[in-house]
């Protein structure tokens, strides 16, 4: 079976903020709410999706919308590099780093180290309103508090795939069973996800287009991310070391 | 050191090994009955059934698992032997609708993910080369419980993740973490 | 010989290398481990078989059909059909009967008996009311049919007899304020739609809708008319409406702009959308006259009903300080009133009853608030969206059993009227199918099928099972822009965000993340 490399594109002439995307990721890995009056910063966000402007005013002005979730770095990935748990390793077989918050100690050395602080800490319990942890996901275990957790490209339906072709006896699955929850969510379209070593894949053939860039391409992490714009304007604000202002 | 000394050093070993091997288990580990003494034995050879036909993995690829009541309602709704314990389940449980609280060994930590489908259907293992005799058994293994974890003693006879893992290697089968965690 | 210190501790260095040797500290060491993955700040998720049933949201007149996957009763994920994937809010639906603000408890009895009273000290030129705020339901036609039946009786909706937006008929639209790409009308079908028309948003802030128009006019707050006004005296060379110079210092906007924005509109199939219906705004549209206002027939409903049933009466209609009683079914809410707009029609010491499931709204106003079943708890039908041109017929099925303490709003205002409700859902499936028209979509095959070819029992099954009925599109004579109503708001994401129900999940898109801005 030849080794996948699972990455995405996303358009972000397509992306409209509605932040669909961010709630269906949350329901469907059972990320905690945080307390109320807690701040952005100790909010967890696999996807999170920042307004960014042109810094034009009207009518000049003109707005757009990134999501951002872990670039799911290649080989040299900086939280693999640093971690002294070995509690997340790049799966050679789907190209997903994969982030075990069971063996994480809490040491938060991968949240400094992530160039796209696309990593979450777990300040507190997990803390549902009465009643409502009935509702969780049983195919995604939630996670207690002190430990990091980040976007593993929807490993929950990655198993259900797997599992509902090893029932017809195949090893391969079937890529119209493995669509993770912002994928499926986003209204327009505009992430898309799929294997970027099958050339008949759409991320494949998109990946290399014209439009298409990555986040922080310079550092050589070696994202599985790519991203589209047609407007030179996003692509100079996504560059732009200043993101700083973009997180909040 | 003094002979009397070593003497007390050795005492103290002797207690502690004791202690250790023989008294803490009994501490460590409450004992649960299973509710329904339930044979194997009898619906394996008398039943003539097949462990598929109450353990199947469906066709979603999930497992099955313990069976619930309606499975052995199916079929015990009224007495099919003479036993006490199969009248005792009817009384307490099929008549009433009430769903067994079996105690299960295999129960693992929440964040295991374990595949029935992919060993059973892709691995062609059979049942027996994890889980022993327990299909001909004639009665349920004494359940223990440790009181702090809340885990079964014998996870499958020790199957813990080592033993996962050490089966893997055997068979030189490659995996990540997240393939059986989740 | 005396037990000395030494003697101790040479006997606990024994112990210690003893046990060392055995099991204990390594057991204890991993059960605690253990045990701390486990403790009561963990939940455990439900396990068993999954199972797939199908519903409507009802959150929103889009009423976006939901496939759930549940756990024995219990819905564990709800997802939309391909090409139609659910928002935020209707992908947390399964979240709402934990919700935080949940009314629990409520006085029915009480409730009954403080209306009776206040029927029975009704004035002459008093009225009971009913305030419907999601018109067009069955449940509607129970209130219609309730207030029919007792004297006095006024069925008030907010948004009654609106006319529908045919997005595909309109080359341009002009929003003041309405988030036509974010949330409004059928978002499946406004995105469908998109490339065919032209946005210009005319809305103070920079909404999520402003940032992806074709054009942002940022014209100053309560402008609107001055704008609209401006406008309408270009397209009518000065017969009507205010100067474009002082429509611009008014608004502030260039005059310039404003004169494009006219020419523009003047072109033709052009359509102008407010959150606030002014007349300003009405006028504008009817001199406008483009063909994406639309009338739309509603689904057929039993002859006896449309018999018995009150009209449907404007809000500023009721004259102030008439209404005796006063029930207002917030359980579900497309619109929305403010609360000293509804005083003002209140009689002194009227007596005010609200169903409602969450407590952020008019419960703090009412003098009883009883507790409502919340999606995906409900059985009603979802009335047509803004922007369809056919009418429809959906279901939110039950998926899960509402706590017993809550009350049925419909069930309630019959009993008061004496009007037999129970069987509303089933007579209103049985009038549409009798009417044979349209067409029946069932989700699980994805067939479509004419209601003509489908009996009474299988509509309703299929109705029940996954499937939805539209009317058949005909050629709609183009419908009358609606008349001025006072005041009432459609809901924004801000308003459903303030409003509730709520779950805590939607926190990541204002407290987690400055996506949007929770006014």
């Amino acid at each position: 079976m030849k080794a996948k490399q699972y990455g995405m594109t996303i358009d972000i002439d397509r992306c409209t903020g509605c932040g669909a995307c961010m709630v269906a990721c949350a329901v469907e890995n059972n990320v905690p709410p945080v307390p109320e009056g807690a701040n952005d910063r100790k909010g967890i966000t696999w996807i999170r999706v920042f307004p960014i402007n042109n810094g034009a005013e009207w009518p000049g002005r003109q707005s757009a919308f990134v999501p951002v979730l872990c670039q799911q770095c290649g080989e040299h990935t900086p939280c693999v590099s640093v971690c002294p748990q070995q509690a997340v390793q790049v799966d050679p077989a789907t190209g997903i780093v994969g982030q075990m918050p069971e063996r994480c100690l809490g040491c938060r050395y991968c949240m400094a180290a992530c160039p796209y602080h696309a990593r979450y800490f777990n300040w507190w319990d997990p803390s549902w309103p009465a009643g409502m942890e009935k509702a969780l996901n049983p195919d995604v275990a939630p996670r207690m508090r002190g430990v990091v957790e980040k976007c593993n490209f929807c490993h929950g339906r990655w198993h259900a795939a797997k599992q509902r072709a090893a029932a017809r006896g195949q090893q391969e699955i079937d890529p119209a069973d493995y669509v993770p929850a912002c994928v499926e969510a986003c209204p327009t379209g505009a992430i898309e996800f799929g294997d970027l070593n099958d050339s008949q894949s759409t991320v494949a053939r998109t990946a290399g287009e014209d439009h298409s860039f990555r986040l922080l391409e310079k550092l050589g992490t070696d994202p599985k991310i790519h991203y589209r714009s047609k407007r030179d304007w996003v692509r100079r604000v996504a560059a732009a070391p200043g993101k700083e202002e973009a997180h909040g | 050191m003094t002979h009397r000394g070593a003497l007390l050093f050795w005492a103290g070993m002797l207690a502690a090994l004791g202690a250790g091997w023989a008294g803490f288990p009994r501490l460590i580990y409450r004992r649960q009955p299973q509710p329904v003494a339930f044979s194997h034995k009898i619906h394996a050879e008398n039943a003539g059934m097949k462990c598929e036909d109450c353990h199947e993995v469906r066709t979603d690829g999930t497992f099955a698992g313990i069976p619930r009541l309606e499975k052995c309602a199916s079929c015990h709704s009224a007495a099919m032997g003479t036993t006490a314990a199969e009248k005792q389940f009817i009384d307490r449980y099929v008549t009433p609708q009430r769903e067994v609280q079996w105690a299960v060994y295999a129960r693992q930590p929440e964040n295991v993910y374990f595949s029935h489908a992919a060993h059973v259907k892709l691995a062609h293992l059979e049942c027996s080369s994890c889980h022993r005799d327990h299909g001909q058994a004639d009665t349920l293994r004494l359940y223990e419980e440790d009181r702090i974890s809340g885990y079964s003693r014998d996870i499958w006879r020790d199957m813990k993740m080592d033993d996962c893992v050490a089966c893997h290697r055997q068979r030189g089968i490659e995996n990540s973490c997240l393939d059986c965690h989740k | 010989m005396k037990a000395t210190r030494r003697d101790l501790f040479k006997f606990a260095a024994g112990g210690a290398a003893g046990l060392a040797l055995t099991p204990m500290p390594w057991r204890l060491v991993t059960d605690t481990a253990l045990w701390s993955e486990n403790w009561p700040g963990i939940p455990r998720p439900a396990r068993g078989e999954i199972r797939t049933r199908f519903t409507h949201c009802a959150l929103c007149p889009a009423g976006c059909p939901v496939k759930a996957r549940c756990v024995g009763d219990q819905p564990v994920s709800l997802r939309g059909l391909a090409g139609r994937p659910l928002c935020a809010f209707g992908l947390t639906g399964h979240h709402l009967p934990y919700h935080a603000n949940r009314v629990s408890r409520g006085d029915p009895e009480g409730a009954a008996q403080a209306v009776r009273a206040a029927l029975s000290r009704r004035g002459a030129n008093e009225s009971v009311a009913v305030l419907d705020l999601r018109p067009g339901r069955t449940a509607s036609w129970t209130y219609r049919r309730a207030m029919g039946a007792l004297p006095g009786g006024l069925y008030l909706a907010a948004q009654s007899g609106l006319p529908a937006i045919d997005l595909r008929a309109a080359k341009t639209i002009l929003s003041f304020g309405v988030p036509v790409l974010d949330g409004w009308g059928t978002p499946a079908n406004v995105l469908a739609a998109r490339a065919q028309f032209r946005l210009i948003e005319a809305e103070a802030v920079e909404s999520h809708t402003a940032m992806l128009a074709d054009e942002w006019l940022p014209l100053r707050e309560g402008s609107q008319d001055a704008l609209a006004s401006g406008i309408r005296h270009i397209l009518t060379a000065g017969a009507a409406g205010i100067p474009s110079g002082e429509a611009a210092e008014r608004s502030g906007l260039p005059e310039a702009t404003i004169v494009a924005v006219a020419q523009e509109l003047a072109r033709g199939d052009a359509v102008v959308l407010a959150r606030e219906e002014t007349d300003a705004v009405t006028e504008l549209n009817r001199m406008l006259g483009g063909r994406a206002i639309v009338r739309r027939r509603e689904a057929p409903a039993p002859f006896h009903w449309t018999r018995t049933a009150a009209p449907v009466t404007r809000f500023d209609a009721v004259p102030d300080q008439s209404i005796r009683a006063l029930l207002i079914d917030e359980s579900v809410s497309d619109g929305y009133f403010p609360w000293d707009a509804v005083e003002r029609k209140l009689a002194p010491e009227a007596t005010v009853v609200v169903f409602a499931s969450s407590r952020a709204g008019y419960g703090a106003h009412a003098g009883f608030v009883l507790p409502a079943a919340v999606y995906p708890e409900i059985a009603d039908d979802i009335p047509a969206a803004i922007d369809s041109t056919a009418a429809t017929f959906r279901l939110a099925v039950p998926l899960v059993e509402a706590p017993a303490t809550v009350v049925n709003p419909t069930r309630f205002v019959a009993e008061l009227a004496g009007v037999d409700a129970g069987d509303a859902l089933r007579e209103r499936a049985n009038a549409i199918e009798q009417s044979g028209r349209g067409t029946v979509l069932s989700y699980t095959d994805s067939r479509s099928t004419p209601l003509r070819d489908i009996k009474a029992d299988a509509f309703w099954k299929i109705l029940h099972e996954g499937g939805c009925w539209e009317d058949e599109a005909r050629d709609q004579s183009p419908g009358e822009p609606r008349a001025s109503a006072p005041a009432v708001v459609a809901m924004t994401w801000e308003m459903r965000m303030a409003r509730g129900p709520l779950s805590p999940l939607v926190t990541k898109l204002y407290q987690e993340s400055n996506l949007r801005v929770r006014t």
